[in-house]
């Protein structure tokens, strides 16, 4: 695919050069070194404030699944929501801003100029989640004096997994809808509606659904179904890029 | 004749509106090729389509020999183009973005270095180390000028690129592809007049999305220039004119800057018998007859309407 390595560089040096190196790694960082200390020190906060709001009711003492839960919730949550705003304008802006054009008249295809974009952000979002679970695993070892690795790898790497359908989703949104917000917004609400979907017991075991509970359930070391909704969210990926190739060759620039 | 482009009945729609109707060109290569008209003529739009961003409705564009709908990585490998607001990477420099481009291409490092050296040169942006951010318009039209030439294409598609630039920068970039004559095919969009007579060898003009002249800059303008008179009295102009107005082979009759009326004419043999006379029954003298060495702006005017759009 012609173009490809030298269109994915640049997208590798955007981010570097750019703002993009600074939201999205500063948000995950953030919550990655004050998970663990907000999950230590949560319930003696609780007490302190309004100890006699609590009445007979006693707050269990924090444990190390506490701060992986926490991660995995910020991670599924607000990261997610950062994440889709941010690549509302994934490719939209290139449009916009009239990039698009100049490259899309050189020997570069449609189809590696999306590849290259779902490819490279993909990456650099697997970086930021082993970086920031790598953060969290230390901090909670230091905070908690135990921090056993499997619960919480697993549970981000299930993460990440829908994290990466969110990139295929949000690069497939921007191309059929020019505004950024516009984009955001379908986004937001494809997020919704997968939750909803989660309610229903085959989508929310077999589907990629199940990625909005399974990581909180892995963190918490249960047992459950991974096996097909992380092979469904990577086939869905596949297919979300595969529809904005398809898309954004019927484009007019 | 061997043609870089050739267009057949293009014709390219946006719901009622009519961008380009019925467009046939065909350009030698080798040729400057200047593609005249008035803002919203339908010059940016035939220029998307020549780069296959845009669909024909109906008709066909053949560039290098190729259908534009079957061109593929290895034309436009051949191709160089500058849209009319090129977009970069205001994050890069311009020697980063040009080797960027030069990378697309997959040019290898050696005649990259040289090639984005020289177009700096060129561009007069060798010093220049802050990001594209950071320029003027015509700095961004210059880079967009070199990095349109960083393959050495055999069909450069300009739209527009002199409109930003400064009359040093437009000096500059008309004598660059004057240079480029006989090795390159050159097609750019202007609605400079000048440009077109200084560097073209070939025309076509455009107006509401349809080509109303094609040819041969000193074919166009002689073929218009007969039907026009230029006429200088002692006095009585203004009455004269409207004598002349009156006959039926005159169709306009102006008073130009220095009093001389200029007379377009159907009837050129009939004009010449009648005008003396005329003349003579005003009792004036007459100072000059001769036919109107018209420019490409007349002909652009005639053509056209001259009305502002």
């Amino acid at each position: 695919m012609r173009g490809f390595a030298a269109f994915a560089r640049k997208e590798v040096l955007e981010i570097v050069r750019t703002w993009r190196l600074w939201v999205l790694p500063g948000i995950v960082l953030f919550f990655a070194l004050t998970g663990p200390v907000m999950a230590r020190f949560t319930p003696e906060i609780l007490r302190a404030v309004a100890s006699d709001q609590l009445g007979q009711f006693t707050l269990p003492d924090p444990t190390y699944a506490d701060a992986y839960t926490g991660w995995i919730k910020n991670l599924s949550q607000i990261v997610l929501f950062a994440l889709i705003i941010v690549y509302g304008g994934i490719v939209s802006s290139e449009r916009r801003s009239g990039t698009a054009v100049l490259v899309l008249t050189k020997p570069v295809s449609r189809g590696a100029f999306i590849l290259a974009k779902a490819t490279v952000h993909s990456a650099f979002l697997a970086m930021l989640v082993v970086a920031g679970t790598l953060v969290t695993w230390g901090g909670t070892a230091i905070v908690f004096g135990e921090a056993p690795g499997g619960a919480l790898w697993s549970a981000s790497l299930a993460w990440l997994v829908f994290g990466i359908l969110f990139v295929a989703l949000m690069t497939l949104l921007s191309v059929v809808i020019s505004p950024t917000a516009g984009a955001a917004g379908a986004g937001l609400g494809a997020y919704a509606l997968v939750s909803i979907a989660a309610l229903w017991t085959p989508l929310g075991t077999y589907s990629p659904a199940a990625l909005t509970g399974v990581p909180t359930s892995l963190a918490l070391g249960k047992s459950v179904e991974t096996f097909w909704p992380v092979c469904t969210a990577l086939l869905l990926a596949a297919a979300l890029v595969a529809l904005a190739v398809a898309a954004f060759r019927r484009k007019e620039l | 004749m061997s043609l870089a482009i050739r267009t057949s009945g293009l014709t390219k729609t946006y719901g009622e509106h009519r961008a380009l109707d019925n467009v046939d060109l065909e350009v030698e290569e080798g040729s400057i090729f200047g593609f005249l008209g008035p803002n919203g003529a339908g010059k940016t739009t035939l220029l998307r389509m020549l780069t296959g961003l845009a669909r024909p409705t109906s008709g066909g564009v053949q560039i290098l020999g190729r259908d534009v709908t079957a061109v593929d990585d290895s034309i436009r490998a051949r191709i160089g183009f500058l849209p009319d607001v090129p977009g970069f990477y205001d994050w890069m420099t311009a020697e980063e973005f040009l080797r960027f481009v030069g990378r697309l291409f997959a040019i290898d490092r050696r005649t990259l270095d040289e090639r984005v050296g020289m177009l700096l040169g060129l561009a007069g942006l060798t010093d220049v180390t802050t990001a594209i951010g950071g320029y003027s318009r015509g700095m961004k039209q210059r880079l967009g000028v070199a990095q349109a030439l960083i393959n050495a294409p055999q069909l450069l598609l300009l739209d527009e690129p002199t409109s930003a630039l400064d009359p040093m920068g437009r000096r500059d970039v008309l004598e660059m592809l004057s240079s480029l004559r006989g090795r390159t095919t050159v097609f750019f969009s202007t609605h400079i007049l000048a440009d077109v007579e200084r560097v073209c060898d070939t025309v076509a003009i455009l107006d509401h999305g349809r080509v109303v002249a094609h040819g041969p800059i000193q074919e166009l303008t002689s073929r218009y220039a007969e039907r026009k008179v230029i006429l200088e009295v002692t006095d009585a102009a203004g009455g004269l004119a409207e004598d002349i107005s009156r006959e039926p082979w005159a169709t306009s009759v102006a008073v130009g800057p220095t009093g001389a009326l200029e007379i377009t004419v159907t009837d050129m043999d009939a004009a010449r018998r009648a005008i003396p006379v005329l003349v003579a029954n005003r009792h004036t003298g007459l100072c000059r007859m001769d036919a109107g060495e018209l420019g490409l702006e007349d002909v652009f005017v005639s053509l056209v309407g001259g009305g502002t759009r």
